[in-house]
């Protein structure tokens, strides 16, 4: 996870400068939990890099934008998440198969816990909101806001996705 | 809740040099650079006014790759300019790609590597080292737990695999017998190498960054280097007479004796990503990266020449087996980018080349060898 606050405010104002290394380390401090994320939506490991990186090349081109009071990761993984739920429907639209669609001996197939297998039974949004819950730590309210959803139906997504993941494992 | 997604081998380097490509890019040219050509800037106003000018809807990446790479590249499939056939790792796994451009998907494996004449194609798949024909079909396959970076070496008549077992060393024949732990352990996890038309001598990289040249019929220590940053690329010159070990900061070319005979050390925010010998020589290909700018040239007697320079990182540099061409890869282009050595200066350049290997990540080229 990203480091103090401070820093992070310190490298998006460097960044928004143009000096390299402060986005360099925006991107380091960042850049695996936005994997993780996209992954645990998409199961998909190529597609999850495209998204993470996707969501790096869309913080380059809204930089000058971007207000520096804002933390810099709910930015970025709002727009992970929203764009993980995207492609999880798309790929449902297509008629895709998920458990056979992942190249065999990925890193995440061979060594993903139980619990992130189960979680390719839920559907996308549901696991959106798990993996902002307990993978990055938000709280509900800030889940509600990052998704611009009510909170109770981040509230009842939650409880209806562990549930069912309760149930498969 | 325990959510542990591990993180595949290398993905984040790739994202690091697509993002930083972009920001580099994008951010307002530096007031007092004047290392960039004219063209260049040009070019690079250019890729940021065309980022802004996107319409809504496009994707952020198509427009980064429009901006860098050779411009005007071809966008249908690609034919190699030179004889030989590439092997080519990509998300779907190991294809081979013969000089007319077409492909075979030879099966979802991974690491997948050319045995010494190209007759043969080794590679991992799970815990599994398969050996199969170019056309793909299985010879024999040799199940270990934590098997990975299978390497073939040896002569026409006999041959040898080496891979890496939970960093130990394993060594079978090339018929799949004889499968022993050999010589070492705490191995980094770089594929071993063989000396050309050699059954023994096989350069390994440890943990701590050494350097091991052993031969492993008998366990003899051959040549150690000192301790160092671990290389990430190991390479013979095709007489087996000198060993190329690249680490991002560090490009060593040593000869058996374990003395470094040529060297590159980047600084001032400049690194290797890559270097390979020239078949037939011991010259050696390098680019080197600075920003968002990439620089190919040739190391060896006499001052480096350059050969390329392009906006946008390059990944691999890959010689044709004749080393009148290199090819060079660009995942931030999304291109493979020919460049003629010998003769008249020539470039061929193909884009898409992500999406003719079935989408995803940017694949690697595993070897260039002719038939």
């Amino acid at each position: 996870m990203a480091g103090p606050k401070g820093d992070e405010r310190a490298w998006v104002r460097g960044a928004q400068a143009g000096n390299a290394s402060d986005f360099e380390a925006l991107f380091r401090a960042h850049w695996a939990q936005a994997y993780r994320a996209a992954y645990l939506v998409v199961h998909d490991s190529a597609a999850a890099e495209d998204i993470a990186q996707e969501a790096f090349l869309a913080a380059v081109r809204n930089l000058d934008r971007f207000d520096r009071r804002r933390p810099f990761g709910p930015w970025l993984h709002r727009i992970v998440v929203n764009r993980a739920i995207d492609w999880s429907r798309r790929r449902a639209l297509r008629g895709e198969v998920e458990l056979h669609d992942a190249p065999v001996d990925e890193p995440g197939a061979d060594m993903a816990s139980e619990t992130v297998a189960a979680m390719r039974r839920l559907s996308p949004e549901h696991r959106a909101v798990i993996v902002l819950r307990h993978l990055l730590g938000y709280t509900p309210g800030q889940i509600a806001r990052l998704l611009e959803l009510p909170r109770g139906t981040v509230n009842s997504r939650l409880r209806r996705g562990l549930d069912e993941l309760k149930e498969h494992l | 809740m325990k959510l542990d997604v591990p993180i595949p081998p290398g993905a984040e380097e790739r994202a690091h040099e697509v993002a930083m490509a972009a920001f580099a890019s994008h951010r307002p040219a530096p007031r007092k650079r004047t290392y960039w050509r004219p063209v260049l800037v040009v070019a690079v106003v250019a890729a940021a006014a065309g980022i802004l000018a996107s319409p809504p809807g496009r994707s952020v990446i198509q427009s980064i790759r429009e901006a860098v790479g050779v411009k005007n590249a071809q966008r249908e499939p690609f034919s190699l300019p030179a004889p030989g056939r590439l092997l080519v790792n990509s998300a779907r796994g190991a294809w081979v790609v013969e000089q007319n451009g077409s492909k075979r998907l030879l099966g979802p494996y991974r690491e997948a590597s050319w045995s010494p004449f190209g007759r043969f194609v080794v590679a991992r798949r799970g815990n599994t080292l398969v050996t199969m024909e170019p056309n793909g079909n299985v010879h024999w396959t040799l199940a270990h737990p934590g098997l990975q970076l299978p390497s073939w070496g040896g002569k026409h008549e006999d041959t040898r695999i080496a891979y890496l077992a939970q960093r130990n060393l394993h060594v079978v024949a090339g018929d799949g017998t004889g499968d022993r732990m050999r010589c070492a352990d705490s191995l980094a996890p770089v594929a071993p190498v063989w000396q050309p038309l050699s059954l023994s001598v096989l350069a390994f990289a440890a943990e701590n960054g050494q350097v091991d040249v052993y031969d492993v019929t008998t366990c003899r220590l051959i040549m150690r280097t000192k301790v160092g940053p671990a290389p990430s690329k190991l390479q013979w010159s095709s007489d087996g007479k000198l060993l190329l070990a690249l680490s991002p900061f560090s490009l060593r070319v040593y000869d058996l004796h374990g003395r470094a005979v040529a060297q590159d050390d980047p600084s001032d925010g400049t690194y290797d990503s890559d270097a390979s010998f020239l078949p037939g020589t011991h010259e050696v290909a390098v680019i080197r990266l600075h920003g968002a700018q990439a620089d190919v040239y040739v190391l060896g007697v006499g001052p480096a020449r350059s050969i390329f320079h392009v906006v946008g990182g390059l990944r691999q540099v890959v010689p044709s087996p004749d080393g009148r061409w290199v090819l060079l890869t660009s995942p931030v282009a999304n291109q493979w980018i020919f460049v003629r050595l010998g003769g008249a200066h020539a470039i061929r350049a193909f884009s898409g080349i992500a999406g003719q290997f079935g989408g995803g990540t940017f694949p690697a080229v595993s070897g260039w060898i002719g038939k």
